[in-house]
């Protein structure tokens, strides 16, 4: 039975190949775009779950709300929190943190520049990797032990084993005491080499191990078996309170009151909400998206089959009619179409796969996770997973064909009769369908690239073009040979400006404060975020003053003079400028009416910084414009400057850069360069955004595509079915134009139709999206109305081809052919 | 073997409603070779249909054998149909997707039939209407004629008890007309009884009883010497 029921199948797929084609592709496609997703979907979901004690690890994030400000989340912690936990929980078993640097390498004369972690030795208490080499328990005992990932080991050592062999990290040379492999794609931490807190080369400086203010490590704690992290949760605010506080000037900072740490499962850390916003990772929200997406583009491949298979049932109803007088029943009947549409999918699956297989390497580097895998072969879940795409997507896709044709009555069809015109309307119903999802998704693609160009463009309220950053020129040292460099290159003709500060918009670091009008206290302040700033930093990033002017360096009472350890109380006094949003906070009526004004920065000891306020810029991101631009605050504090902001002349770049790099080499030999193009480092900060859009996009064409692909052949279908009719209206005086048309419109209907169920619904859906950004764009309904109008288009040009063919056909032939 | 007692039988549209069958009595006993006869559109097709349980009666009885199938549902006639009854249409009706020998295979596909014997029995049904030559030729490379005689081999080889001929020689030339009704005589000489509808007198003399149906209602039987 089996045998004849494959038998009649492939012999019907391979005589009608046209429709063939257009289902087992539409369904391939379809299906590859699902696995894809999957891929990608079941990365995100499965983070950190492979340790052995990964169901016992909880991450700590804390909730910093801070006066004045938003409260923020974060998944850095204060380093003192760890071992705080580790003695005020008894459920805690085992503590460990971890904090990331930037350091170089030095090979014979080579340098290299490679992510190291800092962790505590126990980290493999807790995270149990499988070390290629070496001893994971006491792999971080010696501070000047380091732990090489596999790709690391092989780049400095070759094939030769490792294991107590010296590299030089920052100048320090270090003990190969263990080889891990690499990390793989679904997990939080990224690092090439490890080494212990205590280590030399660890540039976290000391004093911020006993500091709760900064927000430095990521910690985890195991708890003890069978303990609820909900216990520790409770017992945070009590934790809190017990933080010793910080004595200011005028009072004393209490931690408790700011920091509210929580324990999140170590296998929900990743899609934890808390992490919205930040820089790397990708939201729930992303999350449910991309499987809809998924559920969405598969969903317009099953109706394809559904739609071709009824419509051609007619072509397959003697079989149907034949095998019920022989005995079959409607059971069987089903059961036979059920398994046809099920082989029919699983011919799909196999071409999916390798349309897979050729996309993924692009897909996983577009991903950022090159190690990303789709091993079908290996992986029994892979394959079951894959097994029931083939059952669901089958199923689903056969279940109507199989209702429709087995409801066959033999007798009329059997005597020649038709056999049953049925289920129009229903095709027309999912045809609409088909293209209500691709308008919608066109939409969504359209608003998620509006806003992205808006988040890059002119939103950022500063200039990012031509901006070359030399990045973290920290101590006297560095500081010193960045100001020649600076000297420098201001007198190169390709150079327009140069500035220094302490960070830069786009960079990760925040530095806070507070700040208060006189005669107010420390509890009243607002916190801010204050950058270190000199005079040419707003010129060079093209910042407008709404009042007053830049620091001047001829003024000697702008800059902020550095605390004197001798006599801390001894008065300061400066200049700032404030942000438009600062301006607002504080409670000035307007720029002008701010300037002049004197304001008090606290400090731990003594009265205060007491400053003028001199100048009012416009608002600009700092961070992500996820986030509203918050109050801020620069002051002319040349001892904090790390960062060398190099503005080029437009198409002087190669030459500039040359410069640049050569005046480095010329005073920091023995470091590679650390610098970034501020455009590209910006574009790093919205490239969930970005990969999002372009996510959108391929998945979107695609279904559109699809749904094209169906309504060719639909209307293949239907244009065949009607060549008598139109015979006949030719032969009454229709000429090739009336004909089109009459097609043309018949597939055009539903496009329209679909427009008025994907508008509201997209709609609805994008201002849920832009909700989750400050500073947004608004819905243009131009852009539904070219959604609609791109969808009709494709519709008339897949249409529009049959009916000329058919139109052109000579009457007479028409009217032979039934 | 069958009888149908009052059987009636009405389509209904919306806005028409028309008697195909009205208060129909036919009795045929196993063994016997029945032709049908009338003008078109006389409900011979709709006879049919139901005798072959392929529709239901509106009103009446129909019992076959010892079972009033009036009322079964479709899973049970298909039962009952797949044990005994076969089909002849005067459009072949073959599959054109596969051979003859898989044609003919068909109707033994839904029995409980191991694969073996089914074969066999495919190989005799060919062999009983001489065209086991032509077993794995597509229905398309077949005259009409050989056409109708795989479907006289798919109709015979689950041997049914009683044999349901559609105007079997509607689409045949003379000599094929008469050699697919000596095949239908032979059949019935061996014991299977044949119900035929059709519009040829000289056809209908080969059966022992002729039945006339004008608009719905048996109008005349005829019953032929042996």
């Amino acid at each position: 039975m089996f045998a004849n029921y494959l038998t009649v199948a492939l012999r019907t797929l391979i005589k009608h190949k046209l429709y063939s084609a257009i289902t087992v592709v539409g369904l391939a496609l379809g299906l590859a775009a699902a696995i894809l997703i999957g891929l990608f979907v079941r990365n995100e979901l499965t983070y950190d779950h492979n340790f052995t004690d990964a169901d016992r690890i909880a991450q700590i994030f804390v909730t910093a709300s801070l006066p004045g400000r938003a409260p923020e989340d974060s998944v850095s912690l204060p380093m003192p929190a760890g071992p705080a936990l580790k003695q005020a929980f008894p459920e805690v078993e085992e503590m460990a943190r971890l904090a990331s640097q930037t350091s170089t390498i030095k090979r014979d004369d080579a340098l290299f520049t490679e992510t190291v972690a800092v962790a505590d030795p126990t980290l493999f208490r807790l995270f149990d990797w499988t070390f290629l080499r070496g001893d994971r328990a006491t792999a971080l005992d010696d501070p000047a032990s380091v732990v090489l990932t596999r790709k690391v080991a092989t780049k400095y050592f070759g094939d030769a084993d490792p294991i107590g062999k010296t590299l030089l990290v920052d100048g320090r040379s270090l003990n190969v005491t263990g080889v891990m492999p690499d990390l793989p794609a679904n997990t939080q931490f990224a690092f090439a080499l490890l080494v212990p807190m205590d280590s030399p080369a660890n540039q976290l400086p000391s004093w911020l191990r006993e500091h709760w203010g900064g927000l430095v490590t990521l910690t985890f704690v195991k708890l003890a078996r069978g303990a609820s992290p909900s216990v520790v949760d409770a017992g945070m605010p009590a934790f809190g309170a017990a933080i010793p506080p910080l004595k200011t000037s005028t009072g004393e900072i209490r931690f408790g009151d700011i920091l509210r740490f929580f324990p999140v499962p170590l296998t929900q850390s990743h899609l934890h909400p808390a992490r919205n916003g930040q820089v790397v990772g990708i939201s729930p929200l992303e999350i449910t998206i991309f499987s809809a997406v998924a559920v969405l583009v598969l969903a317009i491949a099953c109706i394809n089959f559904m739609n071709l298979a009824t419509a051609r049932a007619s072509l397959r109803a003697r079989e149907v009619a034949l095998r019920k007088v022989v005995g079959a029943s409607r059971g069987q009947i089903m059961g036979q179409f059920l398994g046809e549409s099920v082989l029919l999918t699983a011919l799909a699956l196999i071409l999916a796969v390798a349309v897979v297989e050729i996309a993924l390497p692009s897909f996983a580097t577009f991903l950022g996770k090159p190690s990303l895998a789709f091993d079908y072969l290996s992986d029994v879940r892979v394959l079951a997973a894959l097994g029931g795409l083939v059952l669901i997507v089958g199923g689903v896709g056969g279940l109507y064909p199989a209702v429709f044709l087995s409801a066959f009555q033999p007798g009329p069809i059997l005597k020649g009769g038709p056999a049953g015109t049925g289920g129009g309307r229903l095709r027309v119903a999912l045809v609409v369908m088909q293209f209500a999802i691709s308008i919608g998704l066109m939409v969504a693609t359209g608003v998620v690239y509006g806003q992205l160009s808006y988040a890059q463009g002119r939103a950022l309220g500063f200039d990012k073009e031509n901006l070359v950053v030399v990045t973290d020129l920290y101590g006297a040292e560095m500081r010193q040979k960045a100001e020649t460099m600076r000297d420098t290159l201001r007198q190169d003709p390709r150079i327009a400006s140069v500035a220094m500060a302490e960070s830069y918009p786009g960079s990760a670091t925040e530095n806070n404060t507070g700040i208060h009008r006189p005669g107010m206290t420390d509890d009243q302040a607002l916190v801010v975020r204050q950058d270190a700033v000199d005079d040419s930093y707003f010129a060079t990033l093209g910042i407008r003053f709404l009042a007053g002017r830049p620091f001047d360096p001829q003024h000697l009472t702008d800059a902020v003079p550095v605390e004197d350890p001798a006599a801390p109380d001894r008065p300061r006094h400066g200049a700032i400028i404030l942000n438009q949003s600062a301006v607002k906070r504080l409670g000035f009526a307007s720029p002008e009416a701010a300037l002049g004004q004197p304001l008090v920065l606290p400090v731990r000891t003594g009265p205060g910084v007491q400053v003028t306020v001199v100048g009012v810029v416009e608002d600009f991101h700092q961070a992500s414009v996820h986030a509203a631009v918050s109050p801020g605050i620069f002051l002319l504090s040349p001892d904090r400057f790390s960062q060398l902001l190099i503005k080029v002349k437009p198409g002087d770049m190669p030459g500039a850069l040359d410069l640049i790099d050569r005046t480095w080499r010329q005073m920091v030999p023995d470091q590679p360069i650390p610098r970034v193009f501020l455009d590209a480092q910006l574009q790093g900060i919205y490239e969930r955004e970005t990969k999002t859009g372009h996510l959108f996009a391929a998945f979107s064409g695609l279904a559109l595509v699809i749904a094209s692909l169906g309504l060719f052949g639909l209307a293949a279908f239907t244009a065949e079915r009607r060549t008598k009719e139109i015979g006949l209206r030719k032969v009454l005086g229709a000429g090739v134009t009336d004909i089109v048309r009459l097609l043309v419109w018949q597939f055009s209907k539903p496009v329209l139709v679909a427009n008025l169920i994907a508008w509201p619904v997209a709609w609805y859906a994008m201002r849920h999206w832009l909700d989750g950004f400050a500073d947004r764009i608004a819905l243009n309904p131009l852009l539904f109305l070219a959604a609609g109008f791109s969808a009709l288009l494709v519709a008339w040009a897949t249409v529009g081809l049959h009916a000329a063919r058919v139109a052109a056909t000579r009457p007479i032939v028409a009217l032979r052919y039934e | 073997m069958l009888k149908l007692v009052d059987l009636t039988k009405v389509y209904r549209t919306e806005e028409v409603e028309t008697t195909a069958l009205n208060q129909v009595n036919i009795h045929i006993k196993q063994g016997e070779f029945v032709a049908i006869m009338g003008p078109s559109g006389c409900g011979k097709s709709s006879l049919l249909n139901i005798v072959g349980m392929l529709d239901n009666p509106s009103s009446g009885q129909y019992w076959f054998g010892d079972e009033e199938v009036a009322g079964y549902g479709e899973r049970r006639l298909a039962d009952i149909r797949k044990k005994n009854i076969g089909f002849i249409f005067q459009s072949f009706n073959l599959i054109d997707e596969l051979t003859v020998f898989e044609n003919v295979e068909l109707a033994l596909l839904y029995h409980d039939i191991p694969s073996r014997e089914r074969k066999e029995r495919v190989k005799e049904a060919l062999a009983k209407v001489n065209i086991a030559h032509r077993e794995s030729h597509l229905p398309q490379q077949l005259s009409g004629g050989q056409q109708q005689r795989v479907a006289i081999a798919r109709a015979v080889v689950s041997r049914p008890r009683m044999l349901l001929a559609d105007e079997p020689t509607g689409n045949l030339d003379s000599a094929n007309g008469e050699e697919v009704m000596n095949m239908l005589t032979e059949l019935n000489g061996e014991g299977t009884t044949i119900v035929m509808v059709t519009h040829s007198m000289p056809h209908a003399q080969y059966a022992r009883r002729i039945i006339n149906l004008f608009d719905g209602q048996v109008v005349a039987e005829n019953l032929r010497a042996a």
